[in-house]
């Protein structure tokens, strides 16, 4: 028992530490003098000093450069600046809509709080970083849905769907092969294929790895919990040949993400898998009861089922999260 | 041969083999510690039947 319990404290523990390692990279601040900066809606950056600052020095568009980081000649056209009530808040309105995907510098010269200058700042505007994980995780999960929006993975997905229980443990299950095996592949290409110039061995490490993991589950779940294991039947060892789970590597190495997007995008597409297979249980458990063609019965029924979700689903294209 | 080449395919070796006895041994051990006791009656009677279907 107590075992269990220093287990469970150390888990606990390690989510802890991770979740305050993301805070601090998110909110840095960069100069004693400013407190916070931010973009605000498309075309503004908000800038928050510890003291008030003085107005005439605050909206003198002269004292400020902006530009994006990778490009420092071209300097960011500043519209308007507005000072808040209590001289704290400088709010910068750009003439242009701002690529808030890279991160911007802002220069501010001699910046005078109270008649006196506190000194120049140099200062990093960026999105906060647990916004981009956050997108990137309701991204997979909702908006580019691989089963729905990118017909991978069909093959377990109509397999599963017949019962919600089996729909269920069967997305548990894929959920957590994925992020194993995503994590490996991960760690795999960025460490050893990529710096040994063995990219041309991807795909083959890929699935190497994906039925591994999927032979490890299998041994454990036997032992651990045979009814579930009896229940998912052939589709377990069908995990190795779904397509999700062989693209969510190969993405990860096309797009160089780091740990903590690579972790958030395969949460997303095991969880958005879990979502399709709920959906499409929920549905399916209800035409057995429906008065439907005998024609259509099983199958084509479910594909035309599966054809309106997708509908559905197109509904969140073009989204984009903060 | 380019010596180049040949890095790359010693390299492609080498990774594949380390891959291959890592998840060897892994598995063996995790078989080992997962070991499900299923009754040797299951097997024998199997064999015996016709086996058609």
């Amino acid at each position: 028992m107590g075992r269990i319990k220093y287990h469970k404290a150390a888990g606990l523990g390690a989510i802890l530490l991770a979740v305050l390692l993301l805070l601090a990279t998110g909110c840095q601040s960069q100069h004693r003098f400013i407190k916070k900066t931010a973009f605000k809606g498309t075309k503004a950056i908000i800038i928050t000093f510890a003291a008030p600052v003085d107005e005439t020095w605050a909206t003198d568009i002269s004292n400020y450069r902006v530009y994006e980081k990778p490009d420092p000649d071209i300097q960011l056209k500043i519209g308007s600046i507005v000072l808040s009530n209590d001289g704290r808040t400088v709010t910068l309105h750009f003439e242009e809509a701002l690529n808030q995907n890279q991160p911007h510098m802002v220069t501010m010269d001699n910046i005078m709080s109270e008649g006196k200058s506190v000194g120049s700042a140099f200062v990093k505007v960026k999105k906060l970083y647990l916004g981009v994980l956050f997108s990137v995780l309701i991204g997979a999960m909702l908006i580019h849905n691989f089963v729905f929006t990118k017909y991978l993975g069909l093959c377990v997905f109509f397999g599963t769907s017949q019962k919600k229980s089996t729909a269920v443990g069967m997305g548990i299950t894929f959920t957590i092969v994925m992020v194993i095996s995503a994590m490996m592949s991960w760690a795999l290409y960025q460490f050893v294929l990529k710096p040994y110039h063995l990219d041309y061995l991807q795909i083959i490490v890929f699935i190497g790895l994906v039925s591994l993991s999927v032979q490890a589950v299998d041994t454990i779940l036997r032992k651990i919990n045979p009814m579930l294991f009896k229940a998912f039947g052939v589709y377990l060892v069908l995990v190795i040949a779904n397509c999700i789970i062989l693209a969510v590597p190969l993405i990860l190495a096309d797009n160089e993400y780091n740990a903590w997007e690579s972790l958030m995008l395969a949460l997303g597409a095991g969880l958005g898998f879990l979502v399709a297979l709920f959906l499409m249980s929920s549905a399916r458990e209800r035409l057995e009861l429906a008065n439907v063609p005998p024609t259509y019965r099983g199958l084509p029924i479910a594909f035309v089922v599966a054809g309106l979700f997708a509908l559905a689903f197109l509904g969140f294209s073009g989204m984009s999260l903060f | 041969m380019d010596p180049v080449l040949i890095k790359m395919a010693i390299g492609g070796l080498v990774l594949l083999g380390c891959i291959g006895l890592f998840f060897g041994i892994g598995l063996a051990l995790a078989a080992h510690r997962f070991a499900v006791q299923v009754n040797p009656k299951v097997e024998e009677v199997l064999e015996v039947l016709a086996g058609a279907q």
